[in-house]
């Protein structure tokens, strides 16, 4: 565990990453300390410049404030992230097992399933499943989960079946235990450090996909978010820049922070390939 | 006359390993004409001697003293451009991995055309076919045609020689070259190694880890341990009276060709197969044909209680293949497996349970065959556990059972990479024997394994057999590892046991002509190990 830290820290991007998140993680969670009113109320004039009246960071068209926009929305990107990746590497990751631990007729079955999920473009079909639900948090966590486990299923497929062939599961195999033994016990845990990795990334990925969605004005209606926040300055940017610029900055710096952890992850758990840099 | 001189050379771990220096003052000369083995176990530094030669020494090692002199150079301290022209030209070297070693999307033809137009040589295509022939490839004008696919481990070695020696260089290094390759086809490439060494009063350093290897082929040895060399000599007298403890030990581990034959089992059939069969399938898929690989095709084999019965044979003869249709990992088309009354062949994966208790299996990497995530003590306790053995129960056994194999207690809350290789391979006899099993089937458990700690399994496995009664069903390559360890054994050839019978009739007067040729590419044949 220690030789993982050292490796992970030894990758400045990496400890720039895991900063920015605590960051975002700290005002997201203090957001109703540092701004004790809602996001959606109006809290002086319209238009305000950044550092005027009180506006850190300026207010909106309705007066509302920007920052506090910001930290409220940061709540909506990070439980987003968070839950729709969860749920997406969940349904990944037992598909995947199930194809590469099974093979033959069930592997093929689960595989174009799961290419079917593919050839459609990921953020139309989210749109679409969005729309067709109705935007709530529920419907957004569920159709970005539904676009996003494909890959996961992928990797723990490929894993499961070099794996599978390696004598300790042979072993098992002869020692008699259960398949759901030699599944979870035997290969997953051989099979965690991609997942590991790819889920930082798809967290990065889901805020993306979740301020598009609510861009379009499919977000929920009662959650401030960033993409919305850039919607609602889109029209005005000429006017009134800080609307749109600073939650496109906090959308920047989260999904950015959030590539370089993924990355000091796979370089720190795959050591060979960190040292040959 | 001396062609190559190496004094003093002292390279540098990086700091933090298990000793400071990959090697320390190693002095030896090479001769014109003379074959130099170079011999040890893993992590001798053998190889690194050989790479420090060739200027090809991995980044983070720096050699610290020494000099290597080679036709009035020192070569540590040739500028990079001046060496690049010495290696191909007058140093060749041949690796241990012919199917890595050559590019696969090149012909075979060009590649070794390619070392020659390097060197600015003339002419180089007319002179590939005349290479090809010297290191008696057939039909070299179209192998020089063909990718390195098409081609055989041993040919590829060939090839792999052909592009060493197509500029004559005056040094061949060769690092393992039939360590990777069956026992024919290495008896064929020490053979011609040693012809070409002959023809062309070449030097060759060749470095190996196998004693017969050794015997086969050097003129004079270099032992080396753990970075130092213990002890240099003619081969006669380092292979028959070794000076050195580490190389007295090392020889008398070489298992002996001779056993005391032993009276034919007479007890019950344990295990019965009859014309098993195996294919397996390639190819295939939407629009592809399938292609039949018989695997094993009509084995017939009985064992009884208390013997070992050894299956022999090259890579791909199917011996693994019919092992693991006893244990169910494959599952065969055709035959009968008895296991004492039951057909284990149509029993469902529920019904097979019971019998896991009693046939178990020993696997051939030990780095491999233990799951790298859990700890040395849950791996041996989890088989009595899938059978219903309460957890406690289970890891209180693990203590006797690692004292068995002679491992520590507190080896069971350790982690598998902790250990060496050896060790490894007595957790896996360890986590077999959990299961107190009455059939032992132990696929190439040695052939991963340096040959003193080969020697230290050979003899547990041995002692544990007679112990506990067990019967064994060994898969070897190694036919000296056969010889010392089986009471009978059965010789496959491309999925056909070709001949079977008592070890010491089968070695004495083998009735196949592939067993004769098998015994004949033993290396070192005619060399029997001084018996300590």
């Amino acid at each position: 565990m220690n030789g993982f830290l050292a490796a992970y820290l030894r990758n400045r991007g990496a400890i720039a990453g895991v900063v920015v998140l605590l960051f975002v993680a700290f005002v997201a969670a203090t957001a109703s300390v540092l701004f004790p009113f809602s996001p959606w109320d109006m809290r002086g004039i319209p238009f305000a410049m950044p550092g005027e009246m009180d506006f850190l960071l300026g207010s909106d068209s309705l007066g509302r404030d920007v920052a506090a926009g910001i930290a409220y929305g940061a709540r909506v990107s990070l439980l987003i992230g968070a839950v729709s990746t969860a749920v997406a590497v969940f349904l990944g990751v037992t598909l995947g097992a199930i194809a590469g631990y099974a093979g033959g007729i069930i592997d093929d079955a689960i595989m174009r399933f799961s290419e079917f999920f593919q050839t459609v473009p990921s953020f139309v079909l989210a749109v679409v499943l969005v729309a067709i639900f109705s935007p709530s948090l529920g419907s957004i966590v569920a159709a970005i989960a539904i676009v996003s486990w494909p890959p996961v299923t992928r990797v723990i497929r490929a894993e499961f079946l070099s794996l599978r062939s390696r004598e300790f599961v042979q072993a098992a195999e002869v020692l008699g235990r259960s398949r759901l033994a030699i599944v979870f016990l035997e290969i997953l845990p051989n099979a965690l450090t991609p997942i590991i990795v790819l889920s930082s990334l798809m967290v990065a990925n889901a805020i993306l996909l979740e301020s598009g969605l609510s861009f379009l004005g499919l977000g929920d209606p009662n959650m401030m978010s960033w993409g919305f926040m850039i919607g609602a300055g889109r029209s005005v940017i000429r006017l009134a820049w800080w609307m749109s610029v600073f939650p496109g900055v906090a959308i920047f710096l989260t999904v950015l922070a959030l590539n370089l952890v993924g990355e000091g992850l796979s370089d720190a758990l795959n050591p060979r390939l960190a040292r040959r840099r | 006359m001396t062609l190559l001189t190496v004094e003093n050379l002292t390279v540098a771990l990086p700091p933090g390993g298990d000793r400071d220096h990959a090697i320390e003052d190693v002095n030896f000369t090479l001769d014109a004409g003379e074959i130099l083995c170079i011999v040890g176990e893993s992590g001798s530094g053998k190889s690194i001697s050989a790479a420090a030669i060739m200027g090809l020494l991995p980044p983070a090692l720096k050699v610290q003293t020494g000099i290597i002199g080679f036709e009035g150079n020192d070569l540590l301290r040739l500028p990079p451009e001046a060496m690049r022209v010495l290696r191909g030209r007058r140093l060749g070297m041949i690796f241990q991995e012919p199917m890595t070693a050559l590019n696969p999307l090149m012909r075979v033809g060009d590649q070794i055309a390619e070392v020659l137009q390097v060197h600015n040589v003339r002419g180089s295509s007319s002179r590939v076919p005349e290479l090809l022939a010297a290191v008696n490839l057939p039909d070299p004008a179209r192998l020089a045609r063909s990718y390195p696919h098409l081609l055989s481990g041993g040919q590829r070695q060939r090839v792999m020689i052909a592009m060493a020696l197509a500029l004559e260089p005056a040094v061949l290094i060769a690092d393992e070259p039939t360590t990777a390759l069956d026992v024919t086809t290495q008896m064929q490439i020490l053979r011609l190694i040693k012809d070409i060494q002959r023809r062309r009063g070449m030097g060759v350093l060749f470095i190996t880890h196998d004693f017969g290897v050794v015997a086969e082929i050097a003129d004079r040895v270099v032992v080396m341990r753990q970075g130092h060399i213990v002890e240099t000599g003619a081969v006669a007298a380092v292979l028959d009276t070794p000076q050195h403890d580490y190389t007295k030990a090392l020889i008398a581990a070489v298992p002996h060709l001779a056993r005391p034959p032993e009276p034919a089992a007479t007890g019950r059939p344990v295990l019965e197969l009859v014309g098993v069969r195996k294919t397996f399938w390639r190819g295939g898929g939407l629009f592809g044909r399938r292609v039949a690989v018989p695997a094993v095709s009509d084995a017939d084999i009985v064992l009884r209680k208390g013997e070992t019965l050894g299956l022999v044979g090259e890579s791909g003869s199917g011996k693994s293949t019919l092992a693991r249709c006893v244990v169910n990992l494959v599952h065969p088309e055709a035959g009968a497996i008895r296991f004492h009354d039951t057909d284990l062949r149509l029993l469902s994966r529920a019904n097979w349970k019971p019998f896991r208790n009693r046939i178990q299996m020993v696997f051939q990497d030990p780095f491999a065959s233990l799951n790298p995530r859990r700890r040395v003590g849950d791996i041996i306790a989890t088989g009595p556990m899938a059978h219903g053995v309460s957890r406690h129960e289970a890891h209180r056994r693990v203590r006797d059972l690692l004292a068995l194999v002679q491992l520590d207690p507190g080896a069971a809350e350790r982690y598998p990479h902790e250990f060496s290789g050896g060790q490894r391979q007595r957790i896996g006899i360890a986590r077999a024997l959990a299961m107190e099993p009455e059939l032992l089937i132990a696929d190439e458990p040695v052939s991963a394994l340096d040959v003193s700690v080969q020697a230290q399994i050979l003899a547990l496995l041995e002692e544990l057999r007679q112990r506990l009664g067990l019967t064994m069903l060994f898969i070897t390559h190694d036919l000296r590892v056969a010889a010392q360890i089986c009471g009978r054994v059965a010789v496959m050839q491309r999925g056909v046991i070709v001949e079977q019978g008592l070890t010491s009739e089968v070695f004495s007067a083998p009735q196949h002509p592939y067993t004769r040729g098998l015994l004949d590419s033993i290396p070192g044949r005619s060399w029997l190990p001084p018996v300590a």
